[in-house]
């Protein structure tokens, strides 16, 4: 490292605080309206004179929301499991076998990644309404899995690639399968790893709109940002309403990026991420 | 390479023979991804090539029919349509400009051992993991005329009138292109760290021996290390730039006057309002193809090493 002085280090420091502060004002801004009442945001001040959580009762008082909260929870989980569960035993096969076909595989799932959903957008809805899915859970949790899918896939192998193959053999050996010695060994060494990407997965689902919106009309199967949406009320509006909605959506979001910080990044700059 | 010999040569113990031979036992496992794969790429998009070449009207008739070129015919005259493909090459190019002036002194400032630096490298994360339908509805508030304080800043530095910037067609344009351009940078951020993290330390110092200030330092030792990876990222997010549809959807639904109508919303309102998918699959095409070129150019400015 070369020499710095301290003065230099800490205006550094003072200068990356205000930058990021700038950066991140806008949606410091969002929690903070969802917190204070409705007069305090059309009064215009800056400052919230009052802390409160009216906001959040007031929306979650509303059926529409609760079906959509309802509604998210079961395409983010399952879309979780189903995603963890097919890219798994695929991460462990791209990672331990060479078979043929195999970098054509590879490549296939990863160019998933960089295929963005509204390239594939009209198809699928055609498809889908001839199937007769439109407006049921089952579609829009099937188009989800593309979301973290290849990235889950890519993370796993990655993580797999670094455990010795020799703890394996020495299962074989005893007798384990190799799915056996799968699910024994490997599985337990990397479970952050999977959980990592089970909640990347969820968080994906968790706020997607493309789809939803082009899949979905009915209100009993409307998910989370349709119904952030329907806040817009023309005759019963709150903008405090909509940004509590809008932390609700957030906040897995963001909890699960500082949480699984470490895990997630080296996996996106590997495969890009859609937005 | 002995270890592996010796276990399969000398069976010590019967070993629990599984059902599924040995060799189909990855494709087994690989299967079920591949599928998904397959069924949401690969099935989609030759579908939407068979889809183009058809003639499908619905509100005149309920199933496609063989219309050859027909789309592509009209797509070529579709004057709005072309007007939304130059708006959409103005709204790439300026959010991944936006995305390298912001990240590229970011990434600089955030290059350092201190714990704010280490801090601020995970929080700048938020606005690329926080969903567009959140941003979207924020900004609106935020740029909102009545209670928007930073419409209130606009207004005071003479960019906003009385009423939002959003309703205006060059200031909704740009500030959305800003708004695109800001969600995106975190992401340039942490690639540009992580390549100027990998930069040798002995290649500074060689250009300090050799008497290169701070500047030629930076053109001449870090530019070209992290010239390759701005590329390639500015690449990625050039490409979903392209494929943008939330954002300019939920804070103006393409207006004021189609002024914020990029060709995704163009796409969506094809089959959604005009319902033709038939047509709003050949605009998919296009588009495809279109990006597809693009691509080959920007990739022609990696440097070779």
């Amino acid at each position: 490292m070369r020499h710095r002085s301290a003065v230099r280090e800490v205006s550094l420091d003072l200068i990356t605080i205000a930058v990021l502060f700038l950066l991140l004002v806008p949606i410091l801004w969002v929690f903070v309206a969802s917190v204070r009442p409705e007069t305090d945001i059309t009064g215009g001040g800056l400052l919230p004179t009052r802390f409160t959580f009216d906001h959040y009762a007031a929306i979650l008082a509303k059926k529409p929301f609760l079906i959509a909260l309802k509604n998210s929870l079961i395409v983010g989980i399952t879309v979780a499991i189903i995603t963890t569960a097919l890219a798994m035993p695929a991460a462990y096969a791209l990672s331990r076998f060479t078979f043929h076909g195999r970098n054509f595989f590879a490549l296939l799932i990863l160019g998933t990644q960089m295929l963005p959903s509204l390239a594939v957008l009209v198809p699928l809805v055609v498809i889908v309404r001839q199937i007769g899915l439109t407006n049921t859970l089952t579609a829009l949790i099937f188009t989800h899995l593309a979301l973290g899918m290849p990235i889950a896939v890519w993370m796993l192998k990655g993580y797999i690639d670094a455990i010795p193959k020799e703890l394996e053999e020495a299962a074989l050996i005893d007798g384990c399968s190799r799915l056996g010695a799968l699910w024994r060994i490997v599985v337990p060494l990397i479970r952050p790893a999977i959980i990592a990407v089970g909640t990347f997965a969820f968080v994906l689902s968790w706020g997607e709109y493309l789809m939803a919106l082009a899949l979905i009309s009915k209100s009993d199967v409307k998910t989370l940002p349709l119904a952030l949406q329907g806040l817009f009320d023309p005759y019963s509006f709150s903008w405090g309403q909509v940004m509590a909605g809008g932390t609700i959506i957030a906040m897995p979001a963001i909890l699960l990026f500082l949480i699984f910080r470490r895990q997630l990044v080296g996996g996106l700059l590997a495969g890009g991420v859609k937005g | 390479m002995t270890f592996e010999t010796t276990t399969r040569l000398a069976p010590a113990r019967p070993r629990r023979r599984s059902i599924v031979p040995d060799f189909l036992l990855p494709y087994g496992m690989i299967g079920p991804a591949v599928f998904v794969a397959f069924a949401i790429a690969i099935v989609p998009l030759t579908y939407a090539f068979w889809l183009s070449l058809q003639d499908w009207y619905m509100l005149r008739r309920p199933t496609p029919t063989f219309g050859g070129l027909i789309n592509y015919k009209q797509l070529l005259q579709d004057g709005p349509l072309w007007a939304a493909f130059g708006r959409t090459w103005i709204w790439t190019i300026g959010t991944v400009f936006v995305e390298l002036v912001l990240a590229l002194p970011i990434a600089l400032l955030l290059n350092r051992e201190s714990a704010v630096a280490r801090a601020a490298s995970a929080l700048i994360l938020l606005p690329w993991v926080t969903p567009f339908i959140v941003l979207g509805f924020g900004w609106r508030f935020l740029l909102d005329s009545d209670v928007g304080p930073i419409h209130a800043f606009l207004h005071a530095i003479g960019l906003a009138g009385d009423s939002s910037i959003l309703n205006d067609p060059v200031g909704a344009f740009a500030i959305i292109i800003f708004i695109s351009g800001w969600k995106g940078t975190p992401f340039l951020v942490i690639a540009l760290l992580a390549a100027l993290k990998s930069i040798p330390e002995e290649l500074y110092e060689a250009a300090e021996v050799d008497g290169a200030g701070p500047v030629s330092r930076f053109v001449h030792v870090t530019l070209p290390e992290i010239w390759n990876t701005a590329i390639t990222v500015g690449l990625v997010l050039g490409i979903l730039a392209f494929y943008s549809f939330d954002l300019p959807w939920i804070m103006t639904k393409g207006g004021p006057q189609d002024a914020t109508t990029i060709v995704g919303i163009a796409m969506y309102k094809a089959v959604f309002l005009d319902l033709r998918p038939a047509y709003a699959a050949a605009i998919s095409i296009v588009m495809l193809v279109l990006l597809f070129i693009a691509s080959l150019f920007v990739l022609k400015l990696r440097r070779r090493n």
